[in-house]
């Protein structure tokens, strides 16, 4: 039984491409009015497991269901319930942006031909909408990209790297379009390269590599426990040696001025009352809370050591 | 299938290469019809003038039998002749171009992820293209039969039509649209089988070429290999086309070659390859993974 509340789930989603399995046994939702971030370095599988939501590419196994319908087996029922960017924004060059759009709205049908000009207006392209599309910028296609997600106001919208090629403003729009979009109840799947932006507006994150799916949660649970503490001793080897078996540190480092400890940071009062009772007092402890790129970089890399479980 | 038809046909209206090809037949038409009858009264007022250059050369006779099939009467031979020949080659572009600039603008995998399925995709721009082609023949006609009013006109011809003739008119623009057919689907099918227009429109052409060049070398060598030829697609295509000629006893008639395949069995062999070119495009297109351009 599928939850109102659910725009999005994949079961056991796979993609195998001979010897490569592209994605392996995946399982995500998304729900309405939330904002989901799937993450993963290149190659990672995003861009596969995108393809699968939307019918582009069949799963070698599991599935993948829009508002509760199977989108390999009730393609055109499920797939009226979302609009997407693959990849970049695609769209056909001797065509203006407003007849793009309108190329795409006689084939969704309903309301969507109402739609174009408030859409137009909303990315801010009203005044381009008569040029050709080849004459656009990357920040306009992006733009355009996004309006025609929004032609039949699914409850679905999946963005793959919306900002790209856009200025500062430009990607500040973006995160409040988005923002704005989980507002009125559209579920929201971000994949994004930019973590930072990604931190600001996601309720949720994905981390996926290597087809696997490493890390799930809020932004707050993905980097709990994740961080490091600099302290400044005069004889870091004698600290270091103090230090070494104290729950929740995982390395000590020494540096030019004392050392750099991995673990979250709150186990600082723990490591200054050890240090204080090996009779070495610290003039310096300096927690610092790790931000999704560390936690991001680092549950990437080879194998994924360290990675927060995926629920 | 109504939905994508439409996008289908307004995109193709927003194209300039239909456009182009329109006008390029109609052109084409036009300037061959003043080009033949130009050449041809100055051949006969060179002979009339005794200034007719050396060499082999008609009688008058002759070219005012060539003059014939210049007037109305005989547009549906020569107007669509025209119009079939020219037909062919520009569908085989602008087929290759629609179906293959979706994979290299990457729009395809826009229109699928709007839930458009594959096989209505796919169908939908085979009746577009097919609909142009009925136009593009329509149009080509149209000014096949303005250029041999003009011209039949201007060379004193016989402007009296055949009973029916508006009907079967109408007829030939059909058929001749039917010979396009499995030239639209070869194109098609490349073009989808490689992602590439530019694949589609080298290797459509280099089999149109081809396959005409080979089957008439085929006759022409030895008669009795034609019951071969009659299952490739061109002697088909002018077995078709050639079902509106005048009859052979009317002035300005063509003369006959070897005999074609009749009209049945033509109809049948085109079908059939245009079944066979849309089947595997249709295909090789389910089952394939859109991640990219």
């Amino acid at each position: 039984m599928v939850s109102a509340d659910v725009v999005l789930r994949t079961r056991g989603l796979v993609k195998r491409f001979g010897a490569l399995t592209a994605v392996d046994h995946l399982d995500l939702e998304v729900k309405r009015g939330e904002v989901v971030g799937l993450l993963g370095p290149n190659g990672a599988g995003k861009s596969t497991t995108i393809g699968m939501i939307l019918g582009l590419v069949r799963p070698t196994a599991g599935t993948a269901e829009v508002m509760g319908r199977d989108v390999w087996h009730d393609r055109e029922n499920a797939l009226a319930g979302s609009g997407a960017i693959v990849e970049t924004p695609a769209f056909y060059p001797y065509l203006s942006g407003r007849d793009n759009l309108t190329a795409l709205a006689l084939i969704r049908g309903g309301g969507a031909h109402a739609r174009i000009d408030p859409l137009l207006e909303r990315v801010g392209l009203t005044a381009r909408a008569r040029s050709k599309y080849r004459t656009y910028s990357l920040g306009m296609k992006q733009r355009l990209g996004i309006a025609s997600t929004l032609l039949s106001d699914p409850p679905l919208v999946i963005l793959d790297e919306p900002a790209n090629g856009l200025d500062p403003a430009g990607q500040r729009e973006i995160r409040e379009l988005v923002r704005e979009l989980a507002k009125e109840e559209h579920g929201v799947l971000l994949a994004s390269h930019l973590l930072y932006e990604v931190e600001q507006i996601c309720d949720r994150v994905l981390v996926i590599n290597k087809g696997k799916l490493i890390a799930s949660g809020t932004i707050a649970e993905v980097t709990a426990g994740a961080g490091t503490i600099e302290i400044a001793v005069t004889d870091p080897a004698r600290a270091a040696a103090a230090l070494r078996g104290l729950p929740g540190i995982t390395d000590i480092e020494e540096t030019e001025h004392g050392l750099k400890l991995t673990a979250e940071p709150a186990r600082g009062a723990d490591a200054n009352r050890a240090l204080a009772a090996a009779g070495i007092y610290a003039s310096a402890i300096v927690p610092h809370k790790s931000s999704l790129e560390d936690v991001f970089l680092d549950i990437t890399d080879e194998g994924g050591a360290g990675a927060p479980p995926a629920p | 299938m109504l939905p994508l038809l439409r996008s289908e046909l307004f995109r193709l209206r927003r194209r300039w290469m239909p456009w182009a090809i329109l006008l390029l037949v109609i052109a084409l038409t036009v300037a061959l019809y003043f080009l033949l009858y130009g050449t041809t009264q100055a051949q006969i007022a060179a002979l009339q003038n005794g200034t007719a250059s050396g060499g082999p050369q008609q009688t008058e006779s002759q070219l005012r039998q060539q003059l014939l099939q210049l007037r109305p009467a005989a547009m549906m031979q020569f107007g669509l002749g025209i119009v079939g020949g020219v037909g062919a080659v520009v569908l085989i572009v602008l087929t290759a171009s629609v179906f293959g600039s979706e994979f290299n603008w990457g729009t395809l995998r826009v229109i699928l992820a709007l839930g458009a399925g594959r096989e209505r995709f796919l169908g939908a721009k085979y009746i577009a293209i097919a609909l142009y082609a009925l136009v593009l023949t329509a149009f080509g006609a149209i000014a096949a039969f303005a250029s041999s009013e003009i011209v039949g006109r201007l060379a004193s011809l016989d402007a009296s039509l055949p009973e029916n003739f508006g009907l079967r008119a109408a007829e030939a623009v059909a058929t001749t649209t039917f010979t396009f057919l499995p030239y639209i689907a070869l194109a098609a099918f490349i073009a989808v089988w490689a992602k590439s227009g530019s694949a589609g429109i080298a290797i459509g052409l280099i089999a149109y070429f081809a396959e005409g060049i080979v089957m008439s070398l085929l006759v022409a060598f030895n008669k009795d290999l034609a019951p071969i030829a009659d299952f490739g697609l061109s002697r088909n295509a002018t077995a078709l086309n050639s079902l509106y000629d005048l009859p052979a006893d009317t002035p300005g008639a063509g003369a006959q070659g070897a005999p074609l395949p009749d009209a049945t069995h033509a109809a049948i062999v085109l079908l059939a390859y245009t079944v066979l070119f849309v089947g595997l495009a249709l295909w090789r297109f389910r089952g394939r993974d859109v991640t990219s351009g």
